[in-house]
């Protein structure tokens, strides 16, 4: 298992290098200079003073140097500093982590607690109405808009029924992090979320399920006179579950990506949002950072789905 | 008495079947098949209707897409004046005369994406897997990396540093949605470039780009056509969550993301400014999904459930 880890960890390194080139391409080939967007249009200050702090940002160095030094400031945690803020963007961004992390924690387990049962019963049902009743709904729910689907859910259980709150995190005045207060307010972005992986959860594991009943193991247990029951969940959910933990990265990242979204729709002050904000208030580094940071986190998610993997399933270690 | 009059059929005669090509075969298994054909059907109408959009708001709406009526603002759906048969907007514009033009948008995006995606996934696919060595490797490297960055991320922080139009905003989507398509195209290509008839072409001295495009390309290019429509789908969902999130198509240009945009305002005046617009985003890419669904099991209903919604994920 070390050498497998280890095997991974260094199959990262390309990709965080080449994250690291598109992040770091893109601010150089902005038509805005840096400078100008620090500085504004201050009539105070000469040409001189903005070659000044051209040469102190290091903007006059060669691209290569300047790229090396980007790689070395992120390698310190150091990514740049929030012109809003006006403090280091890793900070403001540790601040709003942990809620989007825990949105994206119960989301998923939201969405494997409804999939799990959908993709079985269709797999062992299949053909029959449930199954088509199942891949309908998988189908219709890849075809919504995520935040349509949110601004329905605002529009009729928040404004209209009063079920849940409109937006926000908390209560006014309270402020916790695991109360009922929080559950109450996630409920909406918890649902939302959970819809992108409820769509394709269940046809995974339908394909799977319909896979494992053609085996020769399943043959063998139904031949020695187990009950359907028995075989279905001793032999069959035990092996079709399996993928399950490869979904997870997958998930992760629609999760991530929807995070803007959800965050945007049920005013939820995560990474998503902060990145939203950013982007609006021209906060450049903060961008940057949001995105670069929200990369590294996937990166990360996808070494831990395949260890996770490979840890339930031996003989992916081998390959 | 007279032996009956009996005609001998042989069996040979009575199996006989006129024997039809592959795209015939598809076209006469999708003619049999509701779903799609009503799909398509709704999706012929939806471009049949954007593409008349001047027309009709000239002729039938008299409205422009821009023009106020500050007196009808938030006006619900109502049969009295063709302009407002879907209300109007927080300005009293025309919803129906937005929602005609932001399908113009939609589904330019949508298609031009798409063309740009397949392009390029084609390309990179077909030829990764056809060379393998290190172009292989700087593929897989090229598509590991973006898919391990948040596309609607990675979308606005582009969004931010770059005015983008309709054409850059659908060239630069396409550019981030080639990731699939290459898988596919590359594990394709690389499961048929040893088989005998590619050695055969091979050996007879037929170029790489001959052999690539007469004699592997064909073989997944029923796959494509079902992953296009898969991808086309994708991209208009994308495309509407930037553009509700402000960082797409820009206002004054309507289109159904950016319609959504000032939602929160909506829930109390005006419900219908939410509901019209996100129907037709759904609506539309659900017909595409379907279609895809169907020509997949037209080509081959043996792939059933293997590609296509199922097997990709939301675009986002």
């Amino acid at each position: 298992m070390g050498r497998f880890i280890a095997r991974r960890l260094v199959q990262a390194i390309p990709t965080i290098f080449g994250i690291m080139i598109i992040t770091f391409a893109l601010t150089r080939l902005s038509p805005s200079d840096p400078v100008t967007i620090m500085l504004g249009n201050n009539p105070d200050l000469t040409e001189e003073d903005r070659e000044e702090l051209r040469e102190k940002l290091g903007l006059n160095d060669p691209l290569p140097v300047q790229f090396v030094r980007y790689v070395g400031d992120t390698a310190r945690l150091d990514f740049g500093t929030s012109f809003r803020h006006n403090r280091p963007a890793i900070e403001v961004i540790g601040e709003r982590l942990p809620n989007s992390l825990q949105l994206s924690v119960a989301s998923l387990l939201l969405a494997i607690v409804v999939s799990v049962p959908l993709g079985l019963i269709a797999g062992v049902k299949r053909g029959r109405i449930a199954d088509q009743a199942i891949r309908g709904v998988s189908v219709l729910l890849h075809a919504v808009p995520l935040f349509f689907l949110g601004l329905l859910f605002v529009l009729v259980f928040g404004v209209g029924l009063g079920w849940f709150p409109v937006g926000s995190m908390n209560v006014i005045g309270e402020s916790c992090f695991f109360c009922w207060d929080r559950v109450w307010h996630m409920a909406g972005p918890v649902i939302i979320g959970a819809t992108g992986g409820i769509a394709f959860i269940p046809r995974v594991l339908r394909t799977e399920v319909l896979e494992i009943l053609g085996q020769d193991f399943v043959r063998t247990a139904r031949s020695k006179g187990l009950r359907e029951r028995v075989v279905l969940a001793r032999h069959v959910f035990r092996n079709a579950l399996i993928p399950i933990v490869t979904l997870f990265g997958g998930i992760l990242t629609i999760l991530l990506g929807g995070s803007v979204i959800i965050e945007q729709v049920f005013n939820w002050p995560g990474l998503g949002r902060l990145l939203f904000d950013a982007a609006n208030s021209k906060d450049y580094p903060l961008v940057q950072a949001s995105v670069l940071i929200g990369s590294l986190l996937l990166v990360v998610s996808y070494i831990l789905r395949d260890l996770a993997y490979a840890w339930v399933d031996p003989r992916i270690k081998a390959g | 008495m007279a032996a009956p009059a009996v005609t001998l059929r042989t069996p040979a005669a009575e199996l006989a079947r006129p024997s039809i090509g592959f795209w015939s075969d598809a076209l006469h298994r999708i003619r049999h098949d509701p779903v799609t054909m009503a799909s398509l059907a709704v999706l012929a109408a939806m471009v049949l209707l954007a593409a008349s959009a001047d027309l009709l708001a000239q002729h039938v709406f008299r409205f422009t897409f821009t023009q106020q009526d500050l007196l009808r603002t938030w006006e619900k759906p109502t049969l009295d004046e063709p302009a407002y048969w879907l209300g109007g907007d927080n300005l009293g514009r025309s919803q129906v005369v937005r929602v005609l033009y932001g399908a113009r948008i939609s589904l330019f995006i949508g298609v031009f994406g798409a063309l740009v995606s397949m392009g390029m996934g084609i390309a990179l696919g077909l030829t990764a897997g056809y060379f393998r060595g290190w172009w292989d490797d700087v593929v897989v490297w090229l598509v590991t990396t973006l898919s391990n960055i948040p596309i609607l991320f990675l979308l606005i922080m582009i969004g931010l540093y770059f005015r983008l139009d309709a054409l850059s905003l659908s060239i630069l989507i396409g550019m981030l949605g080639w990731l699939g398509i290459a898988n596919f195209a590359r594990g394709q290509t690389i499961a048929l470039r040893d088989r005998e008839y590619v050695q055969a072409a091979r050996s007879v001295g037929a170029s790489a780009p001959r052999i690539m495009l007469r004699h592997i390309f064909p073989n997944i290019v029923p796959l494509m056509i079902v992953l296009a429509m898969v991808d086309i789908g994708g991209i208009i969902l994308a495309e509407s969550a930037l553009s509700y999130l402000g960082f797409g198509v820009q206002p004054p240009q309507p289109s159904w993301g950016n319609m959504l945009s000032g939602a929160t305002a909506f829930y109390f005046k005006g419900p219908h400014l939410i509901v019209v617009p996100g129907v037709a985003i759904t609506v539309t890419v659900l017909c595409l999904y379907l279609v895809g669904d169907g020509l997949r099991d037209a080509f081959d209903p043996r792939l059933r459930g293997s590609i296509g919604v199922s097997h990709g994920g939301r675009n986002e």
